[in-house]
Order: structure tokens, then sequence, then C-alpha cells
């Protein structure tokens, strides 16, 4: 990438910065670089999930039926006594031992069978090979299981925020209840459950430094691999233990995303408490 | 990086016109230098890329590689992620309870001590010292079994763990193989050396592979042999290995 | 049946680790989020907002990286600072170095909470105190303190098993010397030998939820005790998300 500079510019900055540049633009550090679609990805797809598993946990929380109401509260409260990294760990684990269980039924022979007494999968041709987009998937719907939990919360109580006199009134108007629910509930719900919503989303971005722990090569591992000492020549730069340095450059980056987080949040809060006639209840 | 690489290759086999070539996926780990490691541009390199790659051009297959973590990579194997290990893995008779391999294409190295430069260390009767191995090694193995009852043995995930942990004073002194610490005592411009004996472990370093994959086995072997007679594994091992000499295999 | 009764009796040890790492930090980190509190809420600007800071910082990261960063940092410092000094069995064992960087994490959390009890204390009592000429020191004693501490308390208690389930990321990136294991690394070495992931991370499961279980009532006596004064005080309310923010 150097040798597309000008010759006046490679003189200008010197052959140190000229060295660093390449060191920290060379193929290693790009895809180390690139890692962070993974948890852009995470987060993005992990919020979603979050958001319809907290409507469904939320409406399960409310609703009229009452093992609907144990399930979605065993649900919620669940989440309080289980650490997140725990069943991140658990849920992609499990859903692969159903599946290959599942399949084993279908394609295993008693000779497979036996050749793989006491492993895993039960035969060879059970096996479900996972590769990244997979456990990304897998992640995905893992933090929207956990943080879906606390997002539930966060919903139901916005949902018991709004105003009661605004469906009444819609109910008066003669509006049918699905749309009572969608047009005026759930559209005025957003402004009490924004402030909570926005502390799960932080949660789950903090959350998607996890990824490295179900085999996808995201920014930790990459960090980890870069950093550590080199005396090898010929496997490139020889350096001491840089591990601390690559660390800090992670949480920086984290603690930027909290940042520009928070102002988003704030610009959303101002949108959606337009025309509302009490103030931002945050 | 690598799903790209085997992305490509993958459509690069579907398309060939080589009605012959058969896809071969191999796995390395990436972090046993020179063996194997991941190079500046992020792709796997070193001497069992470079032989994994001519030993499939003799043996007219298509070869991708992958990376995989040490502890895992034979279980991955037997579960079909890939087809065959090259790894700088030692040819054991544990190990050939579950995976078949190849004659070897890499003598048996013995294995060096490394400590940090000025360590005195007496090996006869080793007491109290933190010991670093990577973990599911045959090094591990003999650490623990003969330095185990009286010292702390650490394993690692990787030998760069260790090697890092040693370099910054976390542990007295590790075992590796003697190619692999001779690399890094060269890299270490003084900081660390090999001392104490030679440990002579394991029967040379061969292709990893499932127990019923007899002919892809007898493909790699015929390539093998090809390259030790005609001399170019003995250049190629002399190319990433700068402290042997020939000849090795050849004959002549 | 018998299974899941022998790994609870497997599991027991390691879920001592994961206690005494909680417990460990829990004195430090509510002593020092106390001296974070009060900073931020100082009247010094260059104090106001070294402490802002400070918690912005440990709130703003992941756990998890602040482990890898602070041991990779106390192990490049080891051959120039620790081994010289004779405390690098100290400093570097897991056992130590767990609970400071759980303190660490912990006290910014924490004194974010308690700097929010603090802006709610009733001002109009801090006046009199003072209008009674009481020093700094005795306004704080008599007054701060007392309200600060039972504002505090039931989002300190969220925090507290949040912390408890934070150890459980300990063991993931400092290493394991020797016997030690927690309820993950257990957990996960059962898992290995027989594949069975429905029964062991649910035990493992099981065990984070009894104990949270029992820091809530433990920590709801305190909280009784410090609203023994109040008629009819609520029942201590638990908030559903560590405040991220």
């Amino acid at each position: 990438m150097l040798d597309n500079l000008p010759e006046w510019l490679r003189t200008t900055l010197g052959d140190d910065f000229a060295f660093w540049l390449g060191y920290l633009t060379n193929g290693k550090h790009l895809t180390w670089y690139a890692s962070v679609q993974y948890t852009l990805a995470a987060a993005a797809f992990g919020m979603l999930a979050a958001l319809v598993m907290g409507l469904l946990g939320a409406a399960a929380r409310n609703s009229r039926l009452g093992p609907l109401r144990l399930l979605g509260g065993l649900y919620i409260n669940s989440v309080r006594g289980i650490p997140d990294v725990l069943f991140f760990l658990f849920f992609p684990l499990a859903f692969e031992q159903t599946v290959e269980l599942v399949r084993a039924q279908a394609v295993c022979t008693p000779e497979t069978l036996a050749a793989n007494v006491g492993q895993w999968p039960p035969c060879d041709a059970a096996n479900w090979l996972l590769g990244t987009t997979e456990y990304l998937a897998l992640a995905c719907v893992s933090l929207g299981i956990v943080y879906g939990a606390f997002a539930a919360n966060v919903i139901a109580g916005a949902m018991n925020a709004v105003p009661k006199g605004q469906l009444e009134a819609a109910r008066a108007f003669g509006f049918t209840n699905s749309e009572v629910l969608w047009r005026f509930h759930i559209r005025q719900m957003w402004i009490y459950a924004l402030p909570g919503l926005s502390n799960v989303w932080l949660l789950l971005i903090k959350a998607t430094s996890l990824l490295s722990l179900l085999q996808i090569s995201d920014i930790v591992l990459l960090a980890n691999r870069l950093g550590a000492p080199n005396f090898s020549r010929s496997a490139g730069l020889v350096h001491p233990d840089w591990r601390w340095a690559y660390y800090l450059v992670l949480l920086v980056f984290y603690i930027l995303i909290t940042f520009v987080s928070e102002k988003v949040f704030a610009a959303l809060t101002r949108w959606a408490s337009r025309g509302m006639s009490v103030a931002s209840p945050a | 990086m690598n799903k790209l690489v085997i992305a490509a290759a993958a459509a690069i086999a579907l398309f060939s016109t080589a009605a012959s070539a058969q896809a071969v996926r191999l796995a390395t780990e990436g972090a046993y230098a020179p063996y194997n490691f991941i190079d500046d541009s992020g792709k796997p390199a070193g001497f069992e890329i470079d032989l994994g790659n001519e030993l499939c051009k003799r043996a007219a297959l298509e070869c991708t590689w992958q990376t995989n973590a040490w502890d895992s990579i034979i279980p991955n194997l037997i579960a079909g992620n890939y087809d065959a290990i090259m790894a700088g893995m030692s040819i054991t008779d544990e190990r050939k309870q579950s995976i078949d391999f190849t004659q070897n294409y890499l003598p048996a190295d013995p294995s060096y001590y490394m400590v940090r430069t000025g360590t005195a260390l007496d090996f006869a009767a080793l007491s109290g010292k933190s010991i670093g191995v990577q973990g599911g090694t045959i090094q591990a193995g003999f650490v623990a079994e003969t330095f185990g009852a009286t010292n702390t043995v650490k394993a690692y995930d990787t030998a760069d763990q260790a090697l890092a942990d040693l370099s910054a004073g976390n542990l007295d002194v590790i075992l590796a193989d003697a190619s692999y610490i001779s690399e890094v005592v060269t890299g270490s411009a003084g900081a660390l050396e090999r001392t104490g004996p030679e440990v002579k472990l394991g029967n040379g370093i061969g292709v990893g592979l499932r127990k019923a994959d007899d002919e892809l086995e007898g493909k790699l072997n015929a390539a093998i042999d090809a390259m030790k007679t005609d001399g170019s594994l003995d250049d190629l091992i002399v190319k990433w290995f700068p402290d042997k000499t020939k000849p090795i295999f050849a004959t002549n | 049946m018998d299974a899941i009764l022998n790994d609870i009796a497997l599991l027991a040890r390691p879920a001592l680790f994961n206690i005494y790492f909680a417990f460990a930090s829990i004195p430090l980190g509510f002593v020092l989020a106390i001296f974070f509190a009060l900073g931020k809420a100082s009247r010094n600007k260059l104090i106001a907002n070294l402490c802002s800071g400070y918690i912005y910082a440990f709130r703003g990261s992941p756990f998890f990286i602040q482990l890898f960063m602070f041991y990779s940092l106390a192990l490049a410092f080891n051959l120039s600072l620790w081994k010289p000094l004779g405390i690098d069995w100290i400093v570097l064992n897991p056992l130590v170095l767990g609970p400071a960087i759980l303190a660490l994490n912990t006290t910014a959390y924490s004194a974010e909470i308690f700097y929010g009890a603090l802006l709610t204390v009733p001002k109009g009592e801090i006046e009199a105190a003072r209008a009674y000429g009481m020093t700094g020191a005795q306004q704080f004693r008599s007054v701060i303190w007392p309200h600060m501490i039972r504002l505090a308390w039931p989002a300190y208690t969220n925090e507290v098993v949040f912390l408890f389930h934070a150890t459980a990321l300990v063991y993931f990136t400092l290493p394991v010397i020797g016997d030690q294991q927690d309820l993950m690394n257990k957990a996960g070495e059962l898992y290995q030998r027989d594949y069975n992931a429905f029964l062991h991370f649910p035990v493992a499961a099981a065990y984070f939820l009894a104990v949270s279980l029992c820091i809530f009532f433990v920590f709801g006596l305190v909280y009784r005790r410090l609203t023994r004064h109040m008629p009819g005080a609520a029942p201590m309310r638990f908030r559903m998300t560590r405040p991220a923010r």
C-alpha cells in the first residue's frame, strides 16, 4: 500500500511513520479491522431479535391467559439469575446437539452408530458443520433471547406507562382492539421504553465482545493473535508482547461506540417525544 | 479471510476442467512458525503449507487450507470438517488410536528446553519451577510425567502463549520442538536461550488422516516418496529450517 | 436424577471460586465507589471530571476486554517491576488479579449508583446540618451517608448480583493454575467428557441462580434494617437491568 504513496509524501512522513503505517495496514491488520463487521452484525441483529423477544415477552406477561403470564414471568426472571455468558455458550451447543440428534435418527445406521460409541455426534453422517455465519446467527439468537428478557421488562413497564385515557379514547372512537394496540398503545410506548432500551443496547453491544468464545474470528481473537509476541522472523515482524496495546485499542473502540450510541439515543428520544404532551420521562 | 480463500478455491475447483482433480481440505494450526503460521497478508504460510501445496500438485489434488485450533484439530478431522491435518503433528501410538498417519515428512526432531538468558536450571533435580508446554502435545505428556510431581506444569492453548509468558517472566522454562525453539532463540536477539539436555520424543511428523481415508493416504504417501527420492523434500526442509543440513531423506 | 445430584456435587467446589471472586472484590469496590461518587459530585472541576471519566470508561467498555487488558498490562511489567520486588507470584495470581480487576469494574458501576443516590439526598437536611455548624465529615456521617446508602441499596443489590455473574468470565481470560476451576471451567470440562450439554450447563446455571437468590435475600434483610425507621416502607423494588449509562 505504501508503494502507492507519491515519493514526496513518503520522504516528508519519514521512514518510521511510513513503516508503522505499512505495518498497521498489512493483510493481518486489515483482517482485524474488517472483523469488526461481526461485532456490528451481531449487535444489530441481536438487538432486533431482542426487540422481537421483548415484545413477545411483554405480551405474554400482560396477557389474559394465566399460563402465558407464568411463562412470561419465568422467562423475564430467569435471566436475573443466570450469567449471560453461560447462556451465550449453552444455546449454540444445545441447538447444535438437538439438530444433530434429530439428524442422527434419520441418517444413522447401526454400523456407524457402533463406530462412534461414547463420542458425539452419534454417527459421522449426522455431524452438522458450523461455519462462521452459522455461529454468528446462533450468537444473534442467543443475544436476542438473553437481552430480550431485559427488553421485555422494559417494554412491559412502558406499556403500563402509556396514559390509559389515550386507549379509552381510541376505543370510544370505535377502533378495533388490534388497531388500538398497534396504532395507539405500541406507538406511544416507545418514548417510555427508550431509556430502558438504550440500556439494553449498551449491555448488548458489550456482550458482543464474547463472540470469540463461539469460534468466530472477531476483533478480540485477532487482537490477541496480533499482539502476541513474535520471535520468528519468517512469520513477520519480530516484536515483544504488545497485547495490552491492542486491547487498549479495543477498549477505546467500545467506549466510542457507547458515546455514539448515547448521542443517537438522545436524538431518538427527541424525535419520539415530538408532539407529546409530557416532557421526556427519562 | 480464510473463508474467502476457501470459497474462491472451491469455486475454482467446481469450474475446473481438470476431471481428475479431487478437492481436499487441509487443516493447519497457523501458530507454530516456521512449520505453519499466518503471514503478514493474513494467509496460512510456512513449511507445511509449501509442502502441502507441492504434495497436492504431485497427487493431482485441489487443495484448500483451513486453520483450526490445536485442541480441536483431531476431533474436527474425525467429524469431517476437513480431510487432512498438516500441523507439526508428531506420529504417536496414542494418536494412531484415533487417526492414521502417512509416512513422516520430517524426521523426529528432538525437543529443547528454553529459558530466559541467564537462568540456570538443574534438570536432574528440577523442583519448584513453573514449566510451560502447549496442551495436548507430546512435550506436555512428557513434562507432566517427569516433572509434574514437584513442579507446576502450565498448559497453554498455543505455543506462542507459553512463549509470551516465558518472556514476561511468568514461567521458568518451556519445552517444545527443536526447530520452533531454534527459530525463537534466533529471533529473540539474546533474550532467550536454549538450555539443558535434548529430549527425544515422537516418531517424526506426518499428515494426519481419518482411518477410513485409505485412498487419500495412498496418494499422499506416493507423493511424499517421490519428493524424498528426488531430493525436493530435502530442499524444502533446508529452506525453512536453516539449522538442518542435507542429506535428510535423500539417499544420494 | 443421579446424574444431576452427581453434577451438583462436582460443581460445588468450583462454585466456591466464583463466590470467592465476587466477595473478594465487594469490599474494595464498595469503598472506592463511595470515594468516586463523592469525587464526581465534587465542586472541584478536575476531580469531578477525572472521576466522571473513570466511571464512563469502565462502564462503557466490556468487562471481558478489561480483564484481558489488565492481565497483559500486569504481565508487561513483570520483569521490570513485580519480579524485582518479589511480588510477582501475588500480582499475577488469578486469585488476586481477578478480584482486583473485578473491583475496578464494580467501582465504576457502584459509583454511578451512589452518585445518583447522592443527588437525591434531601438538600434541606444538609443545609440544616450546616446551619448547626457541623463539619463536612460530620454532615457526611450524620446526614448524607444514611440517606445515600438507603436510596442506593436496591440498585446496589442488583449490581452485586451482576458482579457475581461477571465472575464467570474471569477464568476465560486469566490463566488457570493448578486445580483451580470455576463453574464455567468445570461445566465445560464435564461437557467435553460426555457431550451432554443439557445436563452440565443447566446445573451450573442453577448454582448461579441459587447464589443470586441468596444475595437478593441477604441484601433484602439489610434493606429492611435500613428502612426500619420509615412508616410502611415499600419493599425493595428490584430493577431488571444493570444500569449501563
